[in-house]
């Protein structure tokens, strides 16, 4: 039995529900070995208006079930991604949405606006885990005001597809969530890493040298399926689960616990094939169960 | 790049807890070049893979050195024949042996001998004979197995040969390819500015995607130790930013 896989986030149509988290994928140009006929959509690498170096390092450490990393947003810049990566992005056969970061709400209109119409960019992912430097370094999706104030600045300079990138460092997501969609988001994406920190007894410093940095991988999955769940109850536009997936059984959880769709991140560094494999393991999981298509698939979103 | 479920096939220890395994790895043992990597995953493991230089190939197979200095090193030397590990490689850039050099020093400390058996291997391909030098703090921390026209011991306790270090035990010769703590780099960088050394780094993808490997330039900036490295031009790296306290092998 084949198994209907597409599904739609906002206006956009994608082939499957598994999509590349933006960071763990690069400019989707790296690796060959990727099985891309399961790639629903992909994420690029976050991306400021000027091109950025990046931290030193030590950049990234084990922990048990997962990793820190602190790369700083190393990239080239918009002006490098509309000239090296999105003409290639315009001959893929999946849509790409270009995670955005700014230091104010101005930046991120403005990065809306240049990439607004570049052929290859499909939409747009916010990563408001940034300092906000009009408000003293305050991060932006701490505060449901200045997360609104970034969507907004988004949603008026493009027509194009406005996802938000959550932090689970709140003490709400519902209230953040709902400012996001009161401001325009088409989707919100949930959620980012956990700020960590992970000590060397040997120098008796952090093993980053940026101090901390964000935790993904096994370790936040509960964390993370509860936070998008509470995320999906407080909207009703669509939440795409992100946390800790490493195979089909941890996407599903998260699509049972009310996302449309998943991001799988720290895997794909495991294994460059990961998301074929959670792809083909949910359509397995659905076929058993005798469901036709992941419409089907019943979701835990009690209204309570 | 292959992805791969290499059996292993063999083991033996080459020095006091250092051991060589052997994988079988066709794709990789017949497309790897000196100072290039395999990272392998293994289970129970890590989360993730950790990468390792490919020590020497013999038909099939591929080898890999390691000592182990924490749990992961310790689960992949408790496997068994027939075990499996993933193997994804070869992987960087590896060392280039240009035209024209007559000799070469191939300079390692420790577990730095890794990319040396196929340095060597290449350089008397390419017709240049090879001065061996390998260094450890003493004589039962040697890597036994050494491959050169001229072989260099080094000691830094003088249990085996120079009393010293390996960068201080070396002669005079065309080019110099070194290996080993990132320090033991940083004073090849002084002596020899073009030398070719293979850095390590903390490493997540090991394919380019998650810019943990960061190499701090000279010219400013950062480049991927899996991608455009792990072997660099000695004075291309700026060794003040790169950590010194990493040992080679950090691994696992």
């Amino acid at each position: 039995m084949t198994v209907e896989m597409a599904v739609e986030v906002g206006e956009l149509r994608l082939r499957g529900p598994v999509l590349a988290a933006s960071g763990t994928f690069g400019y989707g140009t790296e690796v060959p070995l990727l099985e891309r006929r399961a790639l629903g959509a992909m994420v690029s690498k976050g991306i400021f208006l000027r091109p950025r170096a990046g931290t030193p390092p030590p950049r990234i450490v084990e922990t048990p079930s997962g990793m820190l990393n602190a790369i700083g947003l190393q990239g080239p810049g918009v002006e490098g991604l509309i000239r090296d990566y999105a003409p290639q992005w315009a001959q893929w056969d999946f849509p790409v949405l270009v995670n955005i970061n700014g230091e104010t709400a101005a930046e991120y209109g403005e990065l809306a606006a240049r990439l607004d119409g570049v052929p290859g960019v499909a939409g747009f992912e916010i990563n408001i885990s940034c300092p906000n430097v009009e408000q003293g370094g305050l991060y932006f999706g701490n505060d449901p005001r200045a997360a609104a104030a970034v969507t907004e600045a988004v949603r008026k300079r493009t027509d194009l597809p406005v996802w938000v990138k959550l932090t689970p460092m709140v003490t709400d997501i519902g209230v953040i969530a709902r400012a996001c969609e009161a401001a325009g988001a088409d989707a919100l994406s949930a959620i980012n890493t956990f700020v960590g920190m992970s000590i060397d007894l040997n120098t008796r410093q952090p093993r980053l040298s940026f101090r901390t940095g964000g935790l993904s991988g096994p370790a936040i999955r509960p964390l993370a399926v509860h936070l998008a769940h509470q995320a999906a109850r407080a909207v009703s536009i669509p939440v795409i689960g992100i946390g800790g997936i490493m195979g089909a059984e941890d996407a599903l959880e998260f699509l049972v616990a009310g996302c449309a769709a998943v991001q799988v991140g720290t895997a794909t560094f495991v294994n460059p094939n990961a998301i074929a494999g959670v792809h083909d393991g949910i359509a397995a999981y659905l076929a058993s169960h005798g469901f036709a298509s992941l419409a089907e698939l019943p979701r835990y979103l009690p209204r309570d | 790049m292959f992805l791969l479920e290499a059996p292993l096939v063999a083991r033996r220890e080459v020095a006091r807890g250092m051991f060589v395994l052997s994988l079988e790895a066709p794709q990789i043992a017949n497309s790897v070049r000196a100072g290039q990597f395999v990272n392998l995953g293994w289970s129970p493991g890590p989360l993730l893979r950790r990468p390792f230089s490919v020590y020497r190939t013999e038909g099939d197979r591929i080898e890999v050195i390691l000592k182990a200095v924490g749990a992961g090193t310790a689960q992949l030397l408790a496997m068994t024949a027939r075990d499996t590990i993933s193997c994804l490689g070869p992987l960087g850039h590896g060392f280039d042996l240009p035209a024209g050099p007559r000799s070469v020093a191939l300079v390692s400390g420790g577990l730095g001998v890794a990319p040396m058996p196929l340095a060597a291997r290449e350089a008397r391909a390419a017709g240049i004979s090879v001065t061996w030098v390998h260094g450890a703090r003493s004589v039962d921390e040697l890597c036994s197995e050494a491959d050169g026209d001229e072989v260099i011991w080094a000691t830094d306790d003088g249990s085996r040969g120079f009393a010293g270090t390996a960068v201080s035990a070396v002669p005079e010769t065309d080019i110099v390819l070194a290996c080993g703590p990132n320090r033991m780099l940083a004073a090849v960088a002084m002596r020899w500015p073009d030398a070719q050394v293979a850095v390590e780094t903390y490493m997540g993808c090991g394919t380019g995607v998650c810019l943990g490997c960061a190499v701090p330039l000279e010219r400013g900036g950062y480049d991927r130790a899996c991608k455009e490295g792990p072997v660099y031009r000695a004075a291309d790296i700026d060794w003040s930013v790169l950590p010194a306290h990493l040992p080679y092998a950090i691994s696992a």
